[in-house]
């Protein structure tokens, strides 16, 4: 009876066994809380239409997180910056367009299949080379492998410069299962199939983590020196699981592919769109499995939508960023604790509000200060 | 003159010329990076920024000439021309200092990450504030055909812009002082010490904060000088701009050495030569050829050709 | 048997050890204290024995017995740091090493983890091996780091850090244990407990010590056999006594450290 119940008693409190992960559990509010999240995907394509929002973009806006969830991997865990992982996202992005256009293959899943093959290899050629760096040096190398593909690819006639190729065969849509589909039926199939594949690879991520093998990077991330007197054979395991993490962009960039049916090099391999996914990690909150997922959603969200309504559409993603550094270093995921925890305070105590106000602008007031003094003193002299 | 010889001597000398727009960017770039530790992500807008407040300045200055038609007026029309550029470079030292002060120094402590998702706002920010400024479309500041008016120089054997000449001479110039400033000058050697140990700088009573306040300042006075120059030359300002030089700038200074200043001057020679070669061999691995130089260098001799200068871990 | 041959390592002019030759773990579990001024090249040795320095002369060589009774000897001179740990071979540094954002418990379980050569498991939960967490427990018992093991590392009071940096060595299962400065930085009152506490442990598994100290008063209580090291050369090797009696030894040591 009981292996069959998911319910089981942890350190006197109700957890949730979770499918797939052996052993790994959640509590009852987490599990409401995944659960929501889950029927919110699967419903997405319905709902998004109902608030306005374009399922389109959301959609693009998930696959970058995805992105961004494989290179938390490196980012939380080996703590390392990489600059390049639009690299495998737009390698597998490439993997299919080069398919599809030169090879005239035409299954979807066949194209995804090769989009993670080759930006894995990609992955782990690169990674072989920069997994014994450190700090700046590891993030300016990935960003130079990154450039130099980028260059490469724009520069050259066999992917057709800065135009890039379609992801058609003859014109048509690829199939999907070996099915040909209209063009809402193509999108839906494709977006469910997705779906379901980043859900396994959530929870396989989760295990990840949550292993021997996380733990050794979680080792490596915070002291190297340590870890490999240890044992931990710290370029190795850098090795795998740069290799893993590019996985995930490969993924994602297939899907990209498939998703536009037409792959540039800007939108996908230029080096902004690495320093895009580092920070979509971030604002989503890096200390959390989802929290990249979510940043990707909104970043991707706000970046498109703001081009087309706005003038002036990088200053507010500035400011944004600006407000993730100062004042939630954990990201959007990351705080929501202590934001609900302060609102939960507000709430019974509205005083409080006066308090945050007063202080908000004394922190103002004070940086304008240290500015005029600086800029002063550079202008007039000591005196 | 053979015309093989004619070209390779026009793509060394262009190469030379870009070379020295990068290294005022990268000089910069670099010693912010040395002595403050921070890779400042927006240093390629404060460059695209004097390339536009050059355009305001100049549009201003070279009312008060006439328009160069011989060599006499030609040569106050240039020499109107360089102090613009300098009064456009100079206005973003106020700009670089308030930068530090208010965005810059609460996050000294922090991860790198968030050193460089701040820099990365910043430049985000930079560009509206120009879209904002000076509108989305490219300016040429419309100087460059008078400068050329100027004869042209003979240099060996080949007639070359004399306008590339003088911003070269400039470029040898900036290094020449940058060098006598950090080997010679007190306030130099007072950067170098802190650099090297802030807490020993701070016990001799040097305030540190002023320090980087001026280190960062300096840097964006040379970027927006390099801007400037350029926007002034052959070249108009558009916004996105700083972002090639920007990428360019890490290989610059990764060549040379993190924080190495002769490092990014030997460095920007040999990037801007390099890509300047490549446009004119084989225009297909221009973008890459650099990028290519720098991945040696970090895969062969990771502390670059000239190690390094400041502290750095 | 761990046996260092004529090793040589030099840092531009200075030589940091010259020609040193020395066996550790001749007797099964003996503790071996290195001594000597500062910059006799007593670190750079242990750094050369672990692989964390390559020498530029000489070599590091272990002794294994066989089944009967004969022993084999193999040369790790050219085995990087990480493997050495399988040949029994496990350091701490002078400044604590631990992984800092972990908690106590975590810290030990990670060594232990690599002990059972399980760090390349992705099947399980970390905390779900059984021998491992009955090794941890004991770990932590004998440490005395059970009432904190929940508490995160960073947050530890000096002397508990010390603690978890051995405890994580010993994780390891040992077979000799290269110990730099131990004590430093520990509160004078504390130093004999940690000292203690190392020297329990190590007997108990018949572990071979090799622990840099500059408190003497220590090194006299609990040193089996004293190497002194001076300009990175072996001056004296032999019984701890030799600290009261050798007057040429004292001279150089209480001139210099005290």
């Amino acid at each position: 009876m009981s292996r069959l119940s998911p319910l089981e008693q942890r350190e006197g409190e109700t957890v949730v066994r979770v499918p797939l992960t052996r052993g790994l559990t959640l509590t009852i509010g987490q599990t409401v809380l995944a659960l929501v999240g889950v029927l919110v995907l699967l419903g997405l394509p319905f709902l998004a239409g109902l608030v306005g929002l374009s399922w389109g973009r959301l959609f693009r806006g998930l696959l970058f997180g995805l992105a961004a969830v494989g290179l938390n991997l490196l980012l939380r865990h080996t703590e390392l910056v990489s600059f390049g992982h639009a690299a495998f996202f737009g390698g597998g992005a490439y993997a299919v367009a080069v398919l599809a256009a030169h090879l005239e293959v035409s299954e979807g899943l066949l194209l995804l299949l090769a989009a993670v093959i080759v930006g894995t290899l990609l992955a782990a050629f690169i990674g072989y080379f920069v997994a014994g760096y450190v700090d700046i040096y590891f993030a300016l190398l990935t960003l130079a492998f990154n450039a130099v593909i980028f260059a490469t690819v724009f520069r050259s006639g066999f992917f057709n410069y800065n135009d890039g190729l379609a992801v058609r065969v003859g014109g048509d849509n690829p199939t999907l299962f070996g099915l040909g589909w209209t063009d809402l039926g193509y999108d839906l199939v494709l977006y469910y199939t997705t779906i379901v594949l980043m859900l396994v690879m959530l929870l396989l991520m989760w295990r990840l983590i949550h292993s021997p093998f996380g733990r050794a990077l979680d080792a490596i991330g915070q002291d190297r020196t340590r870890a490999r007197f240890i044992g931990i054979p710290v370029e190795r395991y850098v090795w795998y699981s740069f290799t893993i993490s590019g996985l995930y962009g490969a993924f994602a960039g297939g899907v990209y592919a498939l998703q536009r049916l037409h792959v540039q090099p800007e939108p996908t391999l230029y080096v902004f769109v690495s320093g895009e996914i580092l920070f979509m990690a971030i604002l989503g909150g890096f200390t959390t499995l989802v929290g990249p997922l979510i940043g990707g959603v909104l970043l991707v969200y706000l970046l498109e939508a703001t081009r087309f309504t706005f003038n002036y559409y990088h200053a507010p993603i500035g400011i944004i960023l600006l407000a993730i550094v100062f004042f939630m270093p954990n990201g959007i995921m990351g705080s929501l604790p202590d934001i609900l925890a302060g609102l939960r305070r507000r709430l019974s105590d509205p005083g409080r509000l006066g308090e945050d106000l007063r202080s908000i602008q004394s922190m103002v007031r004070r940086s304008l200060t240290r500015a005029t003094t600086t800029v002063r003193i550079l202008v007039f002299g000591v005196k | 003159m053979y015309p093989v010889i004619d070209s390779f001597a026009v793509h060394t000398l262009n190469g030379l010329w870009y070379g020295f727009i990068l290294f005022m960017i990268a000089s910069g770039l670099t010693i912010i990076f040395g002595v403050l530790g921070i890779l400042n992500l927006a240093h390629g807008e404060l460059y695209a920024l004097g390339a536009f407040v050059v355009f305001s300045v100049v549009g201003y200055a070279t009312g008060f000439v006439a328009s160069p038609d011989d060599p006499v007026s030609a040569v106050i029309f240039g020499v109107v021309v360089l102090i613009a550029a300098l009064v456009a470079a100079a206005i973003l030292l106020p700009v670089g200092a308030f930068i530090e002060a208010v965005f810059v120094r609460p996050i000294y402590e922090r991860d790198e990450v968030y050193q460089l998702l701040l820099t990365y706002a910043l430049l985000l920010i930079f560009i509206d504030v120009m879209k904002f400024g000076w509108g989305t479309s490219p300016l040429d500041a419309g100087t460059y055909g008078g400068l050329n008016q100027i004869p042209t120089t003979e240099v060996v054997g080949v007639s070359y812009p004399s306008y590339n000449i003088i911003a070269m001479i400039v470029g040898v110039a900036v290094f020449a002082w940058l060098v006598w400033f950090f080997d010679q000058s007190k306030t130099g050697r007072i950067i170098r010490a802190t650099a090297i140990n802030r807490d020993m700088a701070t016990a001799i009573g040097v305030s540190t904060d002023r320090t980087f306040t001026l280190v960062f300042a300096m840097g964006a006075f040379f970027a927006g000088f390099g801007g400037a120059m350029v926007s002034i030359g052959p070249q108009t300002a558009f916004l996105e701009m700083g972002l090639d030089p920007l990428v360019l700038s890490f290989v610059v200074i990764v060549v040379g050495g993190l924080g190495s200043l002769k490092g990014a001057f030997v460095g920007a020679l040999l990037v801007g030569v390099i890509s300047r070669w490549a446009i004119w061999l084989y225009p297909a691995v221009e973008l890459a050829a650099p990028f290519a130089v720098m991945l040696l260098i970090l895969l062969v001799k990771p502390e670059g050709l000239f190690g390094t200068w400041g502290e750095i871990e | 048997m761990l046996e260092a041959r004529n090793l040589r390592k030099e840092f531009g002019e200075l030589r940091a050890t010259d020609d040193v030759s020395l066996k550790f773990g001749t007797t099964s579990g003996e503790m071996v204290f290195i001594v000597g001024p500062n910059g006799a090249g007593k670190t750079t040795l242990i750094n050369l024995l672990t692989g964390l320095l390559e020498p530029d002369q000489g070599s590091v060589v272990v002794h294994e017995e066989t089944g009967d009774g004969t022993t084999v000897e193999r040369e790790i001179t050219d085995v990087d740091p990480e493997r050495r740990v399988n040949e029994g071979l496990v350091r701490s540094f002078q400044i604590v090493h631990v992984f800092e954002e972990m908690t106590v418990r975590e810290n030990v379980r990670v060594a232990v983890l690599s002990r059972y050569d399980k760090l390349l498991n992705v099947r399980s939960r970390d905390d779900q091996h059984d021998e491992v967490e009955a090794t941890v427990d004991d770990l932590l018992a004998q440490f005395r780091l059970e009432d904190s093991q929940h508490e995160v590392a960073e947050t530890l009071p000096h002397g508990d850090r010390k603690l978890l940096d051995v405890a994580m060595s010993f994780g390891l299962d040992p077979e000799y244990l290269l110990l730099d400065e131990p004590t430093s930085g520990v509160a004078t009152r504390e130093k004999e407990y940690v000292i203690e506490t190392i020297v329990e442990a190590s007997e108990a598994r018949g572990v071979t010590t090799v622990t840099i100290e500059h408190d003497m008063d220590l090194v006299k209580s609990y040193a089996d056999r004293l190497v002194v090291l001076v300009e990175g050369r072996v001056f004296r090797e032999g019984d701890p006594t030799l600290l009261d009696t050798d007057d040429e030894l004292r001279r150089v040591l209480l001139g210099v450290t005290e």
